[in-house]
């Protein structure tokens, strides 16, 4: 599951022309690590939720990588 | 006087040290455009024009030199300055304050997303853009949490509001959001006023504590999300929640508690709904622009509301037309007409797609010319936007397709 979130994280950086991240790890903050911004997070939750069908900000708060997993995994 | 003005990142500014500051400004100029939007100039830019008096048009200060020409404005005249002829010394905030009450000469322009696809100029007088200032004792204390684009409406709103109660005013946008927590701490905040978004994206950095110092939060700029009321009425034990209605037309008209707005008795008879559900402001309650058209002597907001008696209404939804990106309007036409000239574009179509951070973002469903790889064209495509539209206004997700629907009147469906 990491693995395909870290693809599409790096689906959207390559396509905005930044540098892909080489080491995903769930401990990873959204913000502060992997620098996504509001429309960043936006765009990420609409293309995940598009690949799993899943809205990972429907009851509030997901800060790392790991809650955004967990989401996904229906935890 | 030495009341804080403003906390901008690592700076506090003094009511004495603004004073200061306007005393020394011996020349001015008509466009206000500040590189990174710091709030300190263009608020200090606001109140000089005030006391001297001059017509002011503020600009993003992101607008790129094709968002410029568009409007209209010559990039030469943007650092045009002139000399104060007769400096005024400010010794005293409530001297400063009079000066400011005569304002007759003074206009405010700003530029918000027009329906033709380019943005459109709107000049309010003093009276306009504080129609809804409050004043007196049970406001002097409030201390602000900024939490706008300065350069527009809303900003302006709390600007205003904070300036005429000598009031705190707390820069906590942008880059600052993940640091409200220690902000309202540091500076025992009363007051937040900022979009649905901006507290969607907030609560993260908030979670696990209670703030007393809050009294009151606002939401404006987008529609209101009653889903995140709860969760703020737990940080914020002590906090009043208001729901605003503002727009760049017509500055701050209604408030609300939850979804239901009051028209206030100071504008009755100056709003009403048409056969279509769909707001109309009177004329005399606007700002003044070339480009707005009245239907006789009313303005469609194309807002479709339903009233549930003669004062309280409710929103249905908000103008169709316009995309709202975390507060900020966007009209997917302009935003087609920029990416039309991208090499590789045929056509495209920019539609909004709902999400739980920012409202809406913008995707764009585009046909490709033979022999372009998908990937190089949406990294052209969004290279092109950055170059030449503000980011809300650059498509997030980009998806090829072979053509673009229309509806039997030639329009592109946008659904």
């Amino acid at each position: 599951m990491i693995n395909k979130v870290a693809n599409i994280i790096n689906e959207m950086l390559e396509e905005t022309g930044q540098d892909k991240v080489e080491n995903f790890d769930p401990s990873m903050s959204l913000r502060d690590e992997l620098n996504l911004d509001s429309l960043m997070l936006a765009e990420l939750t609409v293309r995940l939720e598009d690949e799993f069908g899943v809205d990972i900000f429907e009851d509030g708060v997901v800060r790392t990588l790991g809650e955004v997993i967990a989401k996904l995994e229906g935890k | 006087m030495n009341k804080i003005f403003l906390v901008y990142k690592q700076m506090e500014v003094t009511y004495e040290n603004l004073i200061n500051d306007i005393n020394a400004k011996e020349t001015y100029q008509h466009y206000i455009f500040v590189n990174d939007n710091n709030p300190y100039s263009i608020f200090l830019s606001i109140i000089h024009s005030l006391l001297y008096k001059y017509p002011i048009e503020i600009l993003d200060g992101d607008f790129s030199d094709i968002e410029l020409e568009e409007i209209g404005v010559n990039k030469t005249a943007l650092s045009d300055s002139k000399s104060i002829e007769r400096l005024l010394t400010i010794n005293d905030f409530n001297v400063l304050l009079d000066k400011i009450s005569e304002n007759e000469d003074w206009s405010l322009s700003l530029y918000t997303s027009g329906t033709t696809g380019r943005p459109k100029k709107v000049t309010h007088t003093f009276q306009s853009l504080t129609r809804n200032v409050k004043t007196g004792d049970k406001f002097s204390d409030n201390i602000w949490a900024f939490a706008y684009n300065p350069t527009h409406i809303a900003g302006l709103q709390v600007f205003f509001q904070s300036l005429m109660n000598q009031n705190t005013i707390v820069y906590a946008f942008n880059d600052q959001l993940t640091n409200l927590s220690n902000l309202i701490e540091e500076y025992n905040i009363t007051n937040i006023s900022a979009t649905s978004t901006y507290y969607r994206n907030v609560l993260p950095y908030l979670k696990d504590r209670e703030y007393d110092s809050i009294k009151r939060i606002t939401f404006g700029g987008e529609k209101y999300d009653p889903s995140i009321e709860d969760k703020l009425k737990t940080i914020f034990p002590n906090v009043k929640i208001r729901n605003i209605y503002a727009s760049t037309e017509a500055g701050s008209l209604f408030v609300a508690k939850g979804e239901k707005f009051i028209v206030p008795h100071t504008i009755k008879g100056l709003v009403k709904i048409n056969e279509n559900n769909e707001l109309l402001i009177h004329q005399s309650l606007l700002g003044k622009s070339n480009s707005f058209t009245f239907e006789g002597n009313w303005f469609n907001t194309g807002d479709l509301v339903e009233f549930i008696d003669n004062i309280h209404f409710k929103f249905i939804s908000r103008n169709s037309d316009m995309i709202n990106v975390g507060g900020y309007k966007v009209n997917p036409l302009e935003v087609e007409n920029t990416l039309i000239n991208v090499e590789g574009v045929i056509d495209l179509v920019v539609k909004s797609k709902k999400n739980k951070v920012t409202g809406e973002i913008l995707v764009a469903d585009v046909v490709k010319g033979d022999n372009y790889n998908d990937m190089e064209l949406k990294k052209s495509i969004k290279q092109y936007g950055a170059k030449h539209l503000q980011e809300w206004k650059i498509p997030r997700i980009i998806k090829f397709v072979n053509e673009i629907p229309k509806s039997r009147t030639g329009k592109k469906v946008r659904k």
